[in-house]
């Protein structure tokens, strides 16, 4: 029985496990530049995509294999089991630079927290959604490589403070960082209320905020010198450490999870993930959970129009007025979406839970988002 | 730009139902509101019952029946989807009837029923788009262009009381030491049918703050105002004005305040907006009772306060980050 609840907090760990590498690994190329061509032989750790973003992290082969297909939307590796693997990088004799920027950025990390100095380092150390627990599995488990990331991040940032926002009540700490409690609560762990809680101001611009995840991607950087090719994911109680591209129905396979037809798969967590549209979708990287969400346990989303009953409102965290929104970008005003303070909207989906018609409010405040951005970034050019 | 086509990559044994952010929901229905609401609704129908006897039941029975043929004619008509069972139609012209006597001609209820949802829904898009409380624009319709068919003290004559609001309103306070506020609670008086059963109406009230179908906001600030504002009037001359409780106990407060003012579509979202309607619509009523002509001010203040949510709307919080 499916339970839903606002809950962070993580019961009881165990230590991480392994799935084992799949055959075949599927690597969704949106949003990202090719590197390779079909048909080349790829050694474990080589370059896949970059992404067209300034700071984006690219994407690396997490095994070696031959590139078989490649389409609009996918990239798919038929893995060899061979030892083949690129040579690591050494990241620790690199000062802090614009070089050691692009290494990491290569090696499959987001440098946008990292590429300038803030006054304050704001590390969130609260599992993302109810149901993942990835965040404190890290801080339990992984506490070295952590620090050795945190020491790199502020090699970069050089923060006046640094904080550790963790769950009240959890005993988590890191080397050089200031603890502050934060509510174990839904929606509490999204950056923007991390940092309010933190510094008491609303996106301030002398605060970075990084995730434990990201630090500790950060610290195996460092350490090893080899890119990032998985990500840690919580699938039920447990946590698993999954290569990128590891297709769906693998995972499903190995933890003997049944999925049937007409169920709900979500990569990442049910509030703010992904639903799937094929068993073969591959993990990526910023996927931490694995649901599966059998059919007819929710109410279908609707085309419906909006009552007003002003549920949306009054769980709005960002103060702000989601009926209203949604409307402007059903009828495609984004202008007049964004002169009701679209921006401020953290994308918490507290909105469409509540709906009482059930409209994706949160996908039409995402769309007015990326529409504006089209037509910014067409603007400019 | 025609989105490309994306194809299965291998596997369509299983196919997967795919939807938009949040995966979680909570299990929020119209359905189910209405379902909650008409369920609200039935300790006052009883005590109606047992109160007027069978009118009660027809003239309720007659105003749904009629606002949900009339629904199922203009979506046909509007060629769009006939979702009558949502229940909708159907709350909203048990609400009319709510504010009738028992026992109103049956013409003038039916008509009732179908003014609830061509004028006060249907001309402005259907349920969730209506301006102003859909069975008040039917009630003042009927109020205006029938007022001996609407008269309660008229209809129900073969009662041996009197309307209370009615006498305040044309012989004074004096009158007044007839009605008993245990009588008036327990709905011994004489008003809407169901509008009057106070304690029935509270309870179901009670129930759909509990069960947070409805926020306490409106229903709370309503009381508040209309209390508030007895009290000053009672304590300028308590000789010419009646007491606070008197106003809460008769015509249609209670009802209002629980069914009527928090209407999804007519009333404001947010705290703050919220509470302020309901002060101004609670004012109003006793503004209305003591100044205007009509006995019972509830359906004029809320159609009043209604006019004035899309401004009371304009009142919100700073957003997060803004300035």
């Amino acid at each position: 029985m499916l339970r839903i609840h606002y809950s962070l907090e993580s019961e009881a760990l165990e230590s991480i496990s392994e799935i084992t590498a799949p055959a075949e690994l599927n690597i969704s190329m949106r949003n990202k530049i090719l590197k390779i061509k079909k048909g080349k032989k790829l050694a474990a750790g080589e370059l896949l995509a970059e992404r067209p973003s300034k700071y984006g992290a690219a994407c690396s082969a997490a095994l070696s294999g031959k590139a078989t297909k490649v389409n609009y939307h996918h990239l798919t590796i038929k893995v060899d089991g061979g030892e083949e693997s690129v040579e690591p990088i050494d990241v620790k004799s690199m000062g802090p630079g614009k070089e050691l920027l692009r290494t990491l950025q290569e090696l499959g990390l987001n440098i946008a927290a990292l590429s300038s100095h803030a006054d304050n380092l704001v590390i969130n150390g609260l599992n993302p959604e109810p149901g993942i627990s990835v965040a404190e599995q890290l801080l339990k488990d992984e506490k070295e490589t952590i620090e050795a990331g945190l020491k790199l991040a502020e090699s970069l940032v050089n923060p006046v403070h640094t904080y550790l926002a963790v769950a009240a009540g959890s005993s988590y700490g890191l080397v050089g960082t200031e603890r502050v409690f934060v509510k174990p609560k839904y929606p509490n762990s999204l950056d923007a209320l991390v940092v309010k809680k933190v510094t008491g101001k609303e996106f301030p611009d002398d605060t970075k905020v990084i995730s434990v995840m990201d630090l500790y991607n950060l610290g195996r950087v460092y350490e090893t010198g080899m890119p990032i090719t998985d990500t840690i994911m919580t699938i039920g109680e447990k946590n698993y450490r999954v290569l990128f591209g590891t297709p769906v129905a693998h995972i499903c396979n190995e933890l003997g999870i049944d999925v049937k037809s007409g169920d709900k798969v979500v990569l990442d967590g049910p509030f703010r993930g992904e639903a799937v549209y094929s068993l073969d979708e591959g993990v990526k990287k910023g996927d931490y959970g694995l649901f599966v969400i059998p059919e007819g346990t929710f109410p279908s989303i609707e085309d419906a129009t909006c009552i007003n009953c002003g549920e949306c409102v009054l769980s709005c965290p960002a103060r702000i007025q989601p009926n209203m929104l949604s409307r402007y970008a059903e009828y495609e005003m984004f202008e007049m979406a964004e002169k009701y303070h679209l921006h401020s909207c953290f994308e918490c989906g507290l909105c469409s839970f509540n709906c009482t018609v059930r409209r994706p409010i949160l996908q039409y405040i995402r769309f007015a988002k990326d529409q504006l951005r089209t037509s910014g970034q067409a603007e400019k050019a | 730009m025609t989105p490309p086509v994306i194809k299965a990559m291998s596997d369509i044994a299983v196919r997967l139902t795919v939807s938009p952010a949040p995966h979680w929901r909570s299990k929020r229905t119209v359905e189910k509101m209405m379902q909650y609401h008409l369920l609200a609704l039935v300790p006052a129908l009883l005590m109606a019952f047992n109160m007027f006897g069978l009118p009660a039941l027809s003239t309720v029975g007659t105003a749904g029946a009629a606002a949900v043929i009339t629904e199922v004619l203009l979506l046909k008509l509007q060629e769009r989807d006939v979702n009558v069972d949502n229940y909708t139609a159907l709350y909203e012209g048990i609400l009319f009837a709510f504010l009738l006597p028992a026992g109103a001609p049956w013409w003038m209820v039916g008509c009732g029923g179908a003014l609830t949802i061509v004028l006060g829904r249907t001309v402005f898009g259907g349920f969730g788009s209506n301006p102003i409380c859909a069975p008040l624009v039917a009630w003042a319709f009927c109020r205006l262009s029938w007022p001996a068919a609407m008269d309660i003290d008229l209809n129900l004559a073969h009662f041996a009381i009197n309307a209370p609001l009615d006498q305040l309103k044309y012989f004074g306070l004096d009158t007044l030491e007839q009605f008993d506020n245990m009588d008036l609670f327990l709905g011994k008086q004489l008003g809407g049918l169901g509008a009057s059963q106070i304690l029935g109406i509270m309870a179901g009230g009670i129930f759909l703050v509990a069960t947070k179908w409805v926020r306490i906001f409106i229903p709370a600030a309503f009381l508040v105002g209309v209390t508030v504002t007895a009290s000053i009037f009672w304590m300028i001359d308590p000789e010419v004005y009646a007491n606070p409780i008197f106003h809460l106990l008769t015509g249609s407060v209670m009802f209002g305040a629980f069914f009527l003012a928090p209407d999804v579509a007519s009333s404001p979202v947010g705290i703050i907006p919220q509470v302020l309607f309901g002060l101004i619509a609670g004012t109003m009523v006793i503004i209305i009772r003591v100044y205007g002509i009509y006995p019972d001010g509830v359906p004029f203040a809320i159609m009043v306060a209604n006019l004035l949510t899309p401004l009371l709307d304009r009142v919100r919080p700073k957003p997060f980050g803004g300035k």
